[in-house]
């Protein structure tokens, strides 16, 4: 254990300032698509009081991906044609990016690659929960893919003047490169992860998807299921390579996960062989 | 003057000749690089599944991918005996607490890989696969060299 790593890092978390920073109107945003008596009329008029953030939205609600052919030039229309999930998706999109899309020195990840990663991860899990007839999952697991490593970008300074160590606890201990962290850091990126969702108020659920996600067996009954489709998406991205970093493919494939999300090895590997196309449409948003 | 640098994808195939470098990241897909001494011509082949189920897409698996790679080659004047072959990837988790198939796809693209290589007589001239690195690899075309990057290590492989 390096103390005065660990040290360092308790500092940077209990200072709340130095962690990255998320505008109010976006926690606002997620809370509200769990409330049913949401108005989409306070949702659009919570939105536009941010212009840099709906000049973003509407350029993402008119991207192949999310648009599905139709014209959206306004938020009210967005919220209608789209519907709330879809909209609060694309604003976490728009939120995130300035966070997640530059250079992760640590993890050996050039800009654009974190991005990209936790795109692809994104997309995978929401049509895994599409395809699996968890439709109530698909719009949680999207934003939860987003942002599922969102701690790397904080830990990343730390791993880079530790990563030899960690590296060597992993295959010395045979443990994962994330319980490595933990053991010469103090802390692991899902739990900074989780810290930093917790200073935006993000829904509990959410700080569980980015705290397990290399730990599924450990999560919380209620979000297993959440969990374990988002772990097995981040488990396929990496596999293809999409995003991969000096951590490398150091970490656990959950057999529970597995079970958890109901699927066969067909249909792994068949998510496995889809990671080109999926490359394709996460360029459309990227 | 700067040296091009290219990226090739998943599931793509590139040819290219001196003095170009192909770039590509590897899971446990497999980079093949094949080389030309004498024309200072190759290719890079980034499957990632070892057998076609999808005749459409060629590159996108080891026993389609590289007979399309050696064909592309001829077709630039290049010749069999003085084509060689270096491979990389093939990772696979660290861990698994499942006997799925999804963990053994590293294990299975490299053995295909090497497997298509002796029947098309490309001799296998080094290796750098298996264990849990990804791997960044970058394949010169001025003397057919290969970097490896992995894990904040960095190896070289001259042979052509
Ligand atoms: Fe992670
Ligand atoms: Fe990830």
């Amino acid at each position: 254990m390096h103390e005065h790593i660990k040290e360092r890092i308790k500092t940077v978390i209990t200072n709340l300032t130095a962690l990255p920073s998320m505008p109010e109107v976006v926690t606002r945003i997620i809370n509200m698509v769990n409330d049913p008596n949401v108005d989409f009329k306070v949702v659009a008029h919570e939105i536009s009081q941010d212009q840099a953030i709906t000049t973003n939205i509407l350029k993402l609600a008119n991207s192949a991906y999310f648009s599905k052919g139709k014209e959206i030039s306004s938020i009210d229309k967005a919220l209608v044609t789209l519907g709330m999930k879809e909209v609060k998706d694309i604003v976490v999109v728009a939120a995130t990016k300035q966070i997640l899309d530059k250079p992760i020195i640590g993890y050996d990840l050039p800009k654009g690659e974190l991005w990209k990663h936790n795109v692809a991860v994104a997309m995978l899990a929401k049509r895994i929960a599409l395809d699996k007839k968890k439709r109530n999952l698909a719009d949680l697991v999207f934003t939860g893919g987003i942002i599922h490593d969102v701690g790397k970008t904080v830990l990343a300074l730390y791993v880079a003047s530790t990563f030899k160590d960690i590296i060597q606890s992993t295959i010395e201990n045979q443990i994962t490169f994330a319980q490595a962290e933990q053991q010469i850091m103090g802390f692991d990126h899902q739990e900074i992860g989780q810290i930093i969702l917790k200073k935006w108020k993000f829904p509990e659920v959410l700080q569980n998807i980015v705290r397990y996600h290399h730990d599924t067996d450990n999560a919380p009954e209620a979000d297993i299921e959440a969990v374990s489709i988002v772990h097995i998406a981040n488990t396929i991205c990496q596999m293809a390579g999409i995003g991969i970093g000096g951590d490398g493919l150091y970490y656990e494939l959950s057999g529970k996960a597995i079970e958890t999300a109901g699927l066969d090895d067909t249909e792994l590997q068949y998510y496995y062989s889809l990671t080109p196309e999926l490359l394709k449409q996460a360029r459309q948003i990227m | 003057m700067s040296i091009e640098l290219v990226n090739v994808g998943v599931a793509q195939l590139k040819i290219a000749s001196s003095p170009v470098i192909l770039r590509t990241i590897l899971g446990s897909c497999v980079g093949i690089c094949i080389y030309d001494r004498n024309k200072k011509i190759g290719g890079l082949a980034h499957i990632l599944l070892s057998k076609s189920t999808n005749p459409s897409q060629p590159e996108k698996f080891a026993d389609t991918a590289i007979p399309a790679l050696i064909d592309q080659l001829l077709k630039q004047g290049c010749r069999r005996e003085f084509m060689s072959a270096k491979i990389a990837g093939g990772a696979s988790m660290f861990k698994f607490t499942s006997q799925t198939p999804l963990g053994l796809i590293g294990e299975h693209n490299v053995a295909m890989t090497k497997k298509v290589l002796e029947e098309k007589k490309i001799p296998l001239l080094s290796e750098d696969t298996g264990g849990s690195s990804g791997r960044v690899i970058d394949f010169y075309l001025e003397d057919g060299r290969l970097k490896v990057k992995a894990g904040g290590h960095e190896e070289y492989y001259y042979k052509v």
